[in-house]
């Protein structure tokens, strides 16, 4: 009886629509998250009568024949890159991008990363990091003694030393675009890794062509919006329990044929 | 006799039948620009029920064919921007390896190169039949009303630039296409264009599956089967008292 595993499809790809909802919920509160969101697809057909077929010798043909589907597989878990809301947060080194690409953050095992999380710190010997310490690229150190430091709208940072009237130009934030941004790999902790589908990453001065803004003094909050959530999760969860009520019926129709003899 | 049990068993296969296409669209209920399917049966009349009997005539049940749902799904905003969602008529048209196909599916997506690709990764393609390719620095993509894709590169001024339009494609009957796996549709048809082509960008065509019909559909189909269930089982009684009382009757 196909109605079973076709039915059975169907509730896995429902576990997995609720798995990506749930956790684009977990990350509501998630510095720079993107949301993702699962998208379907139906599965092989059987064909029992081709459409298109001759239907006699006199060349009539199959209108629209039976065609059984097989049920439903994931295509595609995408995440959506639209643009967060801005939190002021009033810290120095938070740093929100507007626009297109992210921040460049240097692995322990020397690989590069990158993030649209612009909450930074600094280490102990002043370099700029993040908050799990990596070096954003290309490091930038502040001198111990600076007393403010601004982050221009493209990238310059500058610190203000004791005694001085200027400020000293420290270091160039520099943002790294990508052909395809949803092709990029996830790694946690907010960082990506460049892969064959997102294409080969560009770095660019922030405000250039093409390339976002920097804002100092903000985060860019997670693109998660509720509403929508909570709907998807209800579509999701009651497709779930359709599929179920499917498995049922057809078990009910199998227990009717075992039960001729 | 036997026909009594034959016929029966031609409804109990066809409810089979009809029981996968529900599970199926039941299982595609969330699943982009899918179309909702339904059986139809016909009779097939063998005109002599039996040597006994030569003026009586007998019908079965034939699954004749399949009717696709055309009506539009629902539009769900997903808020990206290379999600783009056909309202009315018309399909979008993909290159794949086995040739051109047809989708009502317009969740899109830029590749490595920058080409606008399905989820499969076949080239979406434009009205002039050509691949849709963006360079790297071209910031915002725009699709209008009507198609037309125009990109920007932020912080330039003037720098808006049309970069074609989606191929968009309707044909005479809706009916004489080949589902394929993948959202993914088949035709021999030649094209026809879309008079007045409408499309909204950042939103994806839900499938069109209504579940209230679809578990109505259901339960009429559980129960015709167990009805022709009874209509064998009360065949076989009638065979299982024959034998007993001619054998008491010799």
């Amino acid at each position: 009886m196909q109605a079973l595993s076709i039915a059975a499809t169907g509730m896995m790809a429902q576990q997995l629509n609720v798995e990506v909802i749930s956790n684009n919920i977990a990350n509501m509160s998630t510095t720079g998250f993107k949301k993702q969101r699962a998208e379907f697809q139906d599965l092989l057909y059987q064909n029992l009568r081709r459409v298109g077929t001759n239907s006699s010798d006199t060349g009539t043909v199959v209108p629209s024949g039976v065609q059984i589907g097989l049920g439903v597989k994931t295509g595609s878990v995408y995440r959506i890159m639209n643009q967060g809301d801005m939190d002021n947060t009033g810290n120095k080194l938070d740093v929100a991008i507007q626009g297109r690409g992210f921040f460049r953050v240097q692995l322990p095992s020397g690989e590069d990363a990158y993030t649209r999380a612009g909450n930074f710190s600094l280490s102990a010997t002043g370099q700029i990091v993040t908050s799990d310490g990596y070096t954003v690229q290309p490091g930038i150190t502040v001198p111990s003694d600076a007393t403010d430091i601004t982050i221009s709208k493209d990238g310059q940072v500058q610190a203000t030393m004791p005694g001085q009237t200027t400020a000293q130009v420290v270091g160039q934030l520099e943002l790294a675009t990508f052909p395809n941004d949803a092709g990029l790999d996830p790694q946690g902790d907010n960082l990506f890794l460049e892969t064959a589908a997102s294409g080969s990453p560009s770095v660019a001065t922030p405000g250039s062509t093409g390339v976002g803004t920097l804002l100092q003094g903000f985060l860019e909050t997670s693109n998660v919006n509720a509403v929508t959530e909570i709907s998807s999760l209800i579509t999701a969860q009651r497709a779930y329990e359709m599929n179920s009520k499917v498995i049922t019926a057809a078990d009910e129709m199998m227990s009717v044929t075992s039960n001729l003899k | 006799m036997d026909n009594a049990i034959l016929i029966g068993l031609s409804r109990q296969s066809a409810m089979m039948r009809q029981m996968s296409v529900i599970a199926n669209n039941i299982a595609n209920m969330n699943t982009s620009g899918y179309k909702s399917q339904s059986m139809l049966f016909d009779e097939y009349v063998m005109p002599v029920a039996s040597e006994a009997s030569p003026d009586k005539s007998l019908s079965f049940v034939q699954d004749l064919g399949q009717f696709r749902n055309v009506a539009d799904g629902a539009i769900q905003t997903t808020g990206n921007p290379l999600d783009v969602a056909i309202t009315g008529e018309g399909f979008f048209k993909v290159q794949t390896a086995q040739g051109v196909r047809y989708t009502r599916d317009g969740h899109f997506q830029l590749d490595g190169s920058g080409q606008l690709v399905t989820q499969e990764g076949n080239p979406v393609l434009s009205d002039s039949g050509s691949p849709i390719t963006f360079g790297a620095d071209e910031g915002e993509i725009t699709i209008a009303r009507d198609g037309t894709i125009t990109t920007s590169r932020p912080g330039t001024a003037n720098s808006e630039q049309v970069r074609g339009k989606l191929g968009i494609t309707t044909f005479a009957n809706l009916q004489d296409m080949k589902s394929e796996e993948n959202n993914l549709l088949s035709t021999t048809q030649t094209e026809s264009p879309v008079q007045s082509v409408r499309v909204v960008q950042g939103s994806i065509e839900a499938s069109n599956v209504k579940p209230i019909v679809e578990m109505t559909n259901m339960m009429t189909v559980q129960r015709s089967y167990e009805s022709a269930q009874k209509l064998i089982e009360a065949a076989d009684d009638m065979r299982r008292q024959a034998i007993s009382q001619i054998a008491a009757a010799a």
